[in-house]
């Protein structure tokens, strides 16, 4: 009940969080990364962290998600819900064939096969006409019953919904039969077989609940977007960060993913923005014309992955469980 | 008259789809020889540590700039330029081992595969940054070089030289693996841990001299195929997964079953170019990696049965 | 006639060239506390696995409660009502005790409520309900190994193999091991037994089978065993080699 009540809270304040900051389109997009961010790394902890089988392909999920619906508007104008719900379908056969072909195995297998799938899928979307190909997909114009999508706002709503969604149903698989049965998985697996647990059966269902909130947030973004190629939305270092997002957090917590999510994405956002460059360069600490200052306008826009890197290494060998292991609460 | 010119064309024709056949599976084999060395590689470091290593295509990325740089700057041909880089790369793996790998051994293998995917980025970002991302090209004067055999079967001079090193290095490796008082305590380490350590052997050392073997395997494999390819941070990314598919294929752990891996990889790629298109080559591979895992997940070689 | 409970009907093993199990057959009656013993590396813990749907039998039947196992996975053989606790025990380390005895009751129930129910009872016959919030990964081993039998008792089994289920514990641990397994048969369980202390055994069973080297060395009364020169052969000769 309390954990109800903390999402409550949180949601409470992320929706009105908008008419606080005002109109800036700016600071409402980091916000929408940062709420995406969170609900990938949640859906993806159902899976990596709740039943400790991580994969590495998640952005086929997401990839299947966006290419859908966005094939459908573009092509058959199809309303942009009914196309997200054609999304979740494809992901959850992607996730099927996948989960039936390696849960049956033990060992390193999953990750290896999650990988082979996701690039699979985006050599795909790249290679077929009916994908755009490298192009990709544009949209001009979308709108659903009559609310203006050019703002950003209506999106913000959105995934704010798809997160309190992700995060109920993490919170609630908790405390229930098929989440503690999934835990049992991720302790040991013999242990969870002869107790009666079926082990491919809950490793399936685990990996088709990641990935239909996965697939619906990709269909989110791609509308919100309104662009779509394999680099934005199938590529592998999108599966890399959603899980280090959840490992920086706290793997296997309700609450990690979102705390990475909150830390991470605003920090590569700096990154990506160069505003730390342009700090040290304000700040007379580095001079603009300088060999160094130079370097860093131009290149800091390309570090946020070598510091996602650096923070994933620290973490794993100094805070294996994440910020949320070292304040030390399991919930 | 007319009837035997067809004729004469109907052979001509055969014989054009024959060279193109063996055209294609010849260079399949080149190319597959030196996949199956980052295979290999990739084989020691899972037979002996049990981990995954998600950090072997940029290593091999790695060993593609350390034979561009060799070349431009020090003017070392590549193929001799692996003289300086074998041993460096070997010191670089070790080291790695050393400073972070050993650290999570006895950790959940997702960790292990974070750190590794962890150093990975840091390694290829850092060559992102230092190297831009614009690919480089290694030009020797033999880069476009051709030999014709069995007139009208052309084989590129570098692959061909590629190849050669390959099967002399992996003679080397299996001599050491076999041997040598080293390479029998590795092989100890890689069949029983513990029993290993039991028998007296310092299974961390062996540990960071696999990751050191390795490593120079990888950046070995790099620098052959730095003269045909184009060399940019990002290339370790299609290499990883090459070695992947290869060490399932083989067996994971299996450095006899990496290396037949290799070579059907190879072949397969070329085969799926010539037959149907270079863009879906690495499809095939991957459903070939799917393949693999339904039928025989224990892999061709693999000498974890049941269990 | 007395109805078997459980038939090993001829079940060889192989791993490779190597015969783990050969051709041993028994039953084990209802309410019986059977032992299995023999010394290392006899077989026990393969047949065990054989039994518990963990390894394919290389050939043989396994008849439990009138079905045909040896087809099963693990899970389904634990449906059918046979439970298994491990000779290196398997706590789900980072779950507490009580979660732990939760999740072998979610095999009788769906309802988290219920399970905690049951699982609360569990944890009060063993005598680890003031463990029941710790970890379960920081137990003793004397705890762990009573948290196992919770664990698989949590599923209401017909019938419990327990895999030395006495290793490594001290004298007083095990006389309440033995004596919860006592009770546990008085309310209508069905034991299997594998020990490699004799002492242990002869005490509690009422049939002893003794397997040697894969293949089956005798059965009878625990008087019977500890009287048969070819068993006390096997055991003193695995002991010197040992």
């Amino acid at each position: 009940m309390k954990q109800i009540a903390i999402i409550a809270v949180i949601a409470g304040i992320a929706a009105v969080l908008p008419l606080v900051i005002g109109e800036s389109p700016y600071f409402t997009g980091v916000l929408i990364s940062v709420l995406m961010m969170a609900a990938l790394a949640s859906a993806w902890n159902i899976l990596g962290g709740y039943a400790g089988q991580y994969s590495f392909g998640h952005a086929a999920y997401f990839g299947a998600g966006a290419y859908t619906t966005m094939i459908l508007i573009s092509k058959f104008n199809l309303n942009p819900i009914l196309s997200m719900v054609a999304g979740i379908v494809v992901a959850c056969i992607i996730a099927l064939v996948t989960g039936s072909i390696v849960f049956r195995l033990r060992g390193h297998y999953f990750g290896l096969a999650s990988i082979a799938v996701a690039e699979i899928v985006r050599l795909s979307a790249l290679n077929f006409d009916f994908t755009g190909g490298a192009q990709g997909i544009l949209l001009t114009d979308v709108s659903l019953w009559g609310v203006d999508l050019n703002s950003k706002t209506p999106f913000y709503y959105g995934m704010l919904l798809v997160l309190v969604v992700t995060l109920g149903i993490a919170l609630s698989l908790r405390t229930s039969k098929t989440g503690y049965y999934l835990q049992a998985i991720r302790e040991d697996q013999d242990a969870a077989a002869s107790l009666g647990i079926n082990l491919a059966f809950y490793k399936n269902k685990a990996l088709l609940i990641s990935a239909a909130l996965t697939s619906v947030l990709g269909s989110l973004y791609a509308v919100y977007i309104r662009f779509i190629d394999t680099s934005a939305v199938l590529d592998l270092r999108l599966s890399i960060e959603i899980i280090l997002t959840a490992i920086i957090g706290g793997v296997g917590t309700v609450w990690g993913p979102v705390l990475g999510a909150v830390l991470l994405v605003p920090l590569a956002e700096m990154l990506r923005s160069n505003v730390i460059g342009d700090a040290l360069v304000k700040q007379g600490m580095v001079s603009e014309t300088s060999g160094l200052g130079v370097f860093l306008k131009e290149n800091l826009a390309h570090a946020h992955v070598l510091v996602y890197g650096i923070i994933t290494v620290l973490c794993i060998l100094y805070l294996p469980k994440g910020i949320l292991g070292l304040l030390g609460r399991k919930k | 008259m007319v009837s035997g010119g067809k004729f004469l064309q109907a052979v001509h024709f055969k014989g054009v789809i024959m060279t193109f056949f063996f055209q294609s599976l010849l260079s399949g084999l080149l190319t597959g020889g030196v996949y199956a060395l980052a295979g290999i590689g990739m084989s020691v470091v899972f037979g002996v540590m049990n981990i995954s290593n998600f950090a072997h295509g940029d290593l091999m990325m790695l060993g593609m700039y350390m034979a561009y740089f060799a070349f431009t700057l020090l003017h070392i041909d590549p193929y001799l330029s692996l003289l300086l880089i074998i041993p460096t790369a070997f010191l670089f793996g070790f080291l790695i081992e050393k400073v972070f790998i050993h650290r999570i051994i006895h950790h959940p293998h997702q960790n292990q595969i974070l750190l590794t995917i962890g150093l990975g980025l840091i390694m290829s970002n850092t060559a992102l940054l230092a190297f831009t991302s614009d690919p480089k090209i290694l030009t020797t004067s033999y880069s476009s070089s051709a030999v014709t055999i069995f007139g009208g079967i052309s084989l590129s001079v570098p692959l061909l030289l590629s190849f050669v090193i390959t099967c002399l290095i992996t003679g080397i490796l299996f001599l050491f693996l076999s041997k040598t008082t080293t390479g029998l305590a590795l092989w100890a380490t890689s069949q029983n841990r513990e029993a290993a350590q039991l028998m007296g052997i310092n299974v961390s050392k062996m540990s960071a001299i696999a990751f050191g073997l390795g490593t120079a395997l990888a950046a070995t494999a790099g620098a052959l195929i730095a003269p045909t390819y184009y060399i940019h941070p990002m290339a370790g990314h299609t290499f990883l997964l090459k070695a992947f598919t290869i060490c399932v294929l083989g067996g994971l752990g299996s450095v006899v079953g990496a290396g037949v891996g290799g070579v059907i990889i190879g072949v397969v790629e070329s085969m799926s170019s010539t037959y149907l298109s270079s863009d879906w080559k690495d499809v095939v591979v991957f459903i070939i990696f799917l393949g693999v895992l339904l039928f025989r997940p224990q892999g061709l070689f693999g000498k974890k049965g049941e269990q | 006639m007395i109805q078997h409970l459980l038939y090993i009907n001829h079940v060889s093993k192989h791993f490779g060239g190597n015969v783990a199990v050969s051709d041993i057959s028994f039953s084990v009656d209802e309410k019986q506390i059977f032992g299995l013993i023999g010394p290392n590396g006899a077989g026990k813990t393969t047949l065990f696995n054989c039994i518990s749907g963990f390894y394919p039998v290389t050939s043989g039947d396994i008849i439990f409660d009138n079905k045909t196992i040896n087809k099963l996975r693990p899970d389904e053989v634990c449906h059918l009502g046979m439970a298994r606790t491990w000779q290196r025990v398997k706590p789900l380390g980072s779950l507490t005790v009580l979660e732990n005895v939760m999740i072998g009751a979610f095999s009788i129930t769906h309802v988290t409520r219920e399970a905690e129910k049951i699982a609360i009872e569990q944890l009060e016959s063993v005598g680890l309900i003031d463990y029941a919030k710790k970890n379960a990964g920081s137990l003793s081993i004397g705890l762990k190994k009573k948290l196992e039998l919770a664990r698989v008792l949590a599923t209401h089994p017909k019938m419990l193999l327990l895999d030395e289920i006495c290793g490594g514990l001290n004298l007083t641990e095990t006389e309440t091991i033995l004596g919860i397994i006592r009770e546990v048969r008085d309310k209508g369980a069905t034991i299997v037994f594998i020990e490699h202390d004799m002492k242990a055994v002869t005490a509690i069973c009422d049939w002893i089978v003794v397997l040697n080297s894969g293949e089956k060395l005798a059965e009878g009364t625990p008087e019977e065993i500890t009287g048969n020169p070819e068993v006390i052969a096997a055991y003193l000769g695995g002991g010197h080699n040992a």
